[in-house]
């Protein structure tokens, strides 16, 4: 019966690799050009994203060969300036899904190690983020205490940190009730070391598929609150600032946001395939 | 063969509020209720009891792994520090758990070799690679196996490999809890051979914790059976497993199978105990087939019996409550007129 | 099931007190109440009657105590634009924003969870595959883009619609369209993975087992348990009926709660921020109890457990 089972199991389990691979690698593709252009924004962008060419104003891509993806109506080149908002936009993300991780994680650990009052405030300030839309909470920050690029990337970095606390809660606890850190405990071994060398590099895995998950969201957010004026102020840009800024010029030069737009879907896209196919494969129990 | 007491419990008491539903009222449940007893050096006491009788909770008691609501744990004479203070940290080196499950205890994501090595790099003690080599030896794992995963080893070595990071400090006292009950049986005589034979080369004080009175017998000098947080008996495990005095001994011993003879077992009545809803007087009696109106009235305390000393919580096996004549009883069956000493030598 | 909804109630109003103590908290921490609230360039009179009312001279725990009082009687303050009540500049802007969001919540309801159940009953079939396809595109397309699209096409090339503003329904038809499609691709993803999870249950494979006819399985045992954790996202969806259309707002200068709140924002009034932030909450937390209370009538196990 199983001699049966095992190579029809093979087969499905072979079919499976060969459709996700084709997206999976683009995605990784995507996303280490990505990762590649925001590195290597000083070198390869043809202009600085502030420099004018006041000749070539609202420039469509490929008219002229000096701009391949046309001007905006100052004449600034679209290509640079997409370079350097990648860049931009990645750093806030990155930025904000650690802090998050970081934040929820501890919260969540210490919850779990403390118990009684330490846990109750903590679950109560994860029904509080949970309970509000985070673009509100965000919006009435940016209102209550204005802009600058640190304090945008630490709100960003609230989002989802209840998912981390939450889920690390949960593990610690688990792992502590019975099993290995109870057990590494009673060796006589001090809580940093429960958590730091036995604890969290076997929480790590599931942390990591939820960062995946956290990671387009936030450039969803940073590019949302960017489009609204909000987020990332002039003279810097972002992606969601680019494509609000091109907003304007709907009519007359699509070109101006289109680029960025597509940029946003396309890394959003391949980071949700990157990490629902991680979550498949290091971790079945996440949904 | 007596040794002076090592570890010494007394009255612990563990209470813990457990919940009915999601907002229930909290239920105040006793796990364990003033439990008394010593460890000495070299020997074994076996405590046996059914799942939820707090005899697990008694081990982590013992080794300070909680603190109890009530009674005092006295390690070498001073008292145990509270559980995560750097006196209680630096006493593990002292004082050691063997778990049921192995694999659970293990960290899968380290090498066994490392996490043997772990009580010694926590404890500072040096010449790590000679001692885990030596330690696995002494478990009977081969030298390569220190490079393998949790999960490229069988049950039975795992349990080696707790052992050993057990073994690792020189413990005094070792609280094996449930240490065979994951593994399979042929493996069960190895493990407990194992613990036999270095207990009498390191002279180990060992408590036993388990469900089954044959492996208790196998490898304990003194036996302690409990029911719902309370010792009911104590004594020689050969005695006891002979010649229970307690009727709920009597009951565990009878469901033992034995090959080839046939023997009348005594099924318990009624349901299993709920710590959360102890019976007034003696917590047995709604399932006790000796039980009279004392029973249900007042608590037995856990005494030496007239005649051979044994320690029983009854008041029918000693003898303050008359027996029922309806010849179930089975508690007076080779009471104080048979010599326990004659058990003993055969 | 009384002690349950208190339980709730309790919860509730937890969250509440914690949405005011923040909106206070970080009042103070941002700088001088009075300025902020009256605005720089009120009279000093103003501002010391100000202090006066809401007790700026008194003790920290003092005026967190007025604070609440004054919210518990309405006073919310006064918008530094124009000066006029917060409160009745958000309400007067709450019927244009429902406009948006009751329609398009009736797009999510309608296109999603039919489109999940299809998905889910269907499974690795093509219909399945178009669904997970869309729904993936819904959440990774942000609303305002999807909405300038819209707009690009609809507006511009073709000129159908109109791209922005509030004069009639047709100006509505392009903003529920953009925030429905994309809360139907989310809610069609969540139904579908509720729904599979339910038809990997053993009572279903038990039910179908038996004999019970599939379409009386789907209907009797699987839907019912489905609808449990769909209710919760459906109670979210809900409880942002208010202020969900922020960005869809912003793209078609529709003057809802949403554009409001941009505004404020940008303008640092604070009095009608935080006005909204509260309402935005209230909203919420309603929502999550009526959510717990449908869990009790969705879920028996509840009931009787809370019995």
């Amino acid at each position: 019966m199983s001699g049966i089972a095992l190579p029809v199991g093979l087969i499905s389990e072979g079919k499976r690799r060969r459709r996700w691979p084709v997206l999976v690698v683009f995605a990784i593709a995507w996303l280490s050009l990505m990762l590649g252009i925001a590195l290597l924004a000083d070198v390869i962008a043809p202009y600085a994203y502030t420099a004018l060419d006041l000749r070539n104003r609202l420039a469509p891509p490929g008219a002229t060969m000096l701009h391949p993806l046309g001007t905006d109506e100052l004449g600034r080149d679209v290509l640079s300036r997409l370079i350097f908002s990648i860049r931009m936009s990645l750093l806030i993300a990155f930025g904000a899904t650690i802090i998050g991780a970081l934040i929820g994680t501890s919260l969540g650990v210490l919850a779990a190690h403390f118990r009684g009052l330490v846990e109750q405030v903590v679950l109560a300030l994860v029904d509080f983020s949970a309970s509000l839309p985070f673009l509100i909470l965000a919006l009435a920050v940016l209102a209550f205490f204005g802009n600058s690029l640190t304090l945008f990337i630490c709100l960003l970095g609230l989002h989802a940190w209840e998912r981390y606390a939450r889920i690390a809660r949960g593990l610690v606890i688990s792992a502590g009730a019975q099993g290995y850190a109870a057990a590494v405990r009673q060796l006589g071994a001090s809580p940093w070391r429960v958590y730091g060398r036995h604890v969290l590099p076997n929480i790590a895995s599931t942390l990591i598929v939820s960062m995946t998950l956290a990671f387009p969201e936030i450039i969803l957010l940073e590019s949302g609150l960017s489009f609204l004026g909000l987020g990332v102020q002039p003279p810097e840009t972002s992606l969601g600032s680019m494509v609000g800024y091109g907003r304007e010029y709907l009519t007359r030069a699509p070109w101006i946001l289109l680029s960025p737009a597509a940029v946003i879907v396309l890394t959003t896209f391949s980071v949700s395939v990157l990490g629902d196919w991680l979550r498949d494969r290091l971790d079945p129990t996440l949904s | 063969m007596t040794g002076t007491p090592l570890l010494e419990a007394t009255g612990l008491t563990r209470r813990y509020a457990m919940r009915r539903g999601l907002f229930g009222r909290p239920v105040e449940v006793r796990a364990v209720d003033g439990v008394s007893l010593s460890l000495e050096q070299g020997r074994t006491l076996g405590l046996v009891g059914e799942s939820g009788c707090g005899k697990s909770t008694t081990g982590r008691l013992v080794l300070g792994l909680e603190r109890p609501d009530a009674g005092s744990v006295a390690f070498e004479g001073r008292p145990m520090p509270g559980p995560g203070t750097p006196a209680w940290r630096a006493l593990r080196a002292r004082m050691q758990m063997v778990f049921q499950d192995p694999l659970g205890a293990l960290d899968r994501r380290m090498t066994i070799g490392a996490q043997v090595a772990e009580p010694l790099e926590i404890h500072g003690i040096g010449d790590r690679d000679g001692r885990v080599a030596r330690l696995l030896g002494d478990v009977g794992l081969r030298p390569d196996q220190a490079g393998r995963y949790p999960h490229e080893l069988s049950g039975g070595q795992r349990q080696r490999a707790v052992l050993a990071r057990a073994l690792a400090t020189d413990p005094a006292v070792l609280v094996c809890d449930e240490p065979i009950s994951a593994l399979d049986v042929s493996i069960q005589a190895q493990v407990m051979n194992l613990l036999v034979e270095l207990q009498a080369r390191l002279g180990t004080a060992i408590l036993f914790v388990s469900h089954d009175l044959r492996a208790v017998r196998q490898v304990s000098h003194r036996v302690a059976v409990m029911y719902l947080g309370r010792i009911v008996e104590e004594g020689e495990p050969d005695a006891v497993l002979h010649d229970p005095a307690h009727p709920y001994a009597q009951a565990l011993v009878s469901a033992i199978p034995h090959p080839g003879r046939r023997q009348r077992r005594i099924l318990l009545q009624g349901d299993p105990p709920n710590p959360a809803d102890r019976p007034s007087g003696c917590a047995f009696h709604p399932r006790c087939p000796a039980a009279v109106a004392l029973c249900a009235r007042e608590d037995p305390v856990l005494k030496p019996r007239p005649g051979d000393g044994r320690h029983v919580a009854c008041h029918v096996a000693q003898g303050d409550a008359p027996a029922p004549s309806d010849g179930r009883s089975a508690a007076r069956r080779g009471g104080p007129d048979r010599p326990a000493e004659a058990m003993r030598a055969a | 099931m009384l002690r349950f909804f208190g339980f709730r109630l309790l919860r509730a109003a937890i969250t509440i007190v914690m949405v005011v103590s923040f909106a206070f908290v970080v009042l103070r921490l941002s700088g001088d109440p009075a300025q902020i609230i009256m605005g720089a360039d009120a009279p000093p009179e103003a501002i010391a009657a100000f202090r006066r009312a809401w007790g700026l001279e008194e003790p920290l725990w003092l005026q967190y105590f007025h604070y609440f009082g004054a919210i518990l009687s309405g006073d919310l303050g006064r918008s530094m634009r124009d000066g006029r009540d917060a409160i009745a500049l958000v309400v007067e802007r709450i019927p244009a924003t429902l406009a948006l969001t009751v329609p398009a919540l009736l797009i999510k309801l309608g296109l999603g969870i039919p489109a999940g159940i299809t998905a889910a009953l269907h499974r690795n079939s093509f219909i399945d595959r178009a669904v997970m396809m869309l729904a993936v595109a819904g959440f990774t397309v942000p609303s305002f883009v999807l909405g300038l699209l819209l707009v690009l096409v609809f507006a511009v090339q073709l000129g159908w619609l109109p791209s922005g503003g509030q004069e009639s329904w047709r100006h509505a038809i392009l903003p529920i369209v953009t925030m429905g499609v994309g809360g139907a691709a989310v809610l069609a993803r969540f139904t579908r993975s509720a729904m599979l999870e339910v038809l990997g249950q053993p009572y279903i494979r038990t039910a179908s087992a038996k004999g019970v006819p599939w379409r009386a399985v789907v209907w009797g045992h699987a839907l019912p348990n489905a609808a449990i954790p769909t209710v919760t996202i459906i109670g979210f969806m809900v409880g942002s009926l208010i202020a969900g259309a922020v960005v869809v707002e912003s793209v078609f200068s529709w003057p809802g709660v949403g554009r409001l709140l941009v505004v404020a924002v940008a303008n640092r009034d604070l009095a009608v921020v935080q006005c909204i932030l509260l309402l935005v909450a209230a909203t919420m937390v309603t929502a999550n109890l009526v959510v717990d209370l449908l869990y009790g009538a969705l879920d028996p196990r509840l009931r009787q457990r809370t019995a």
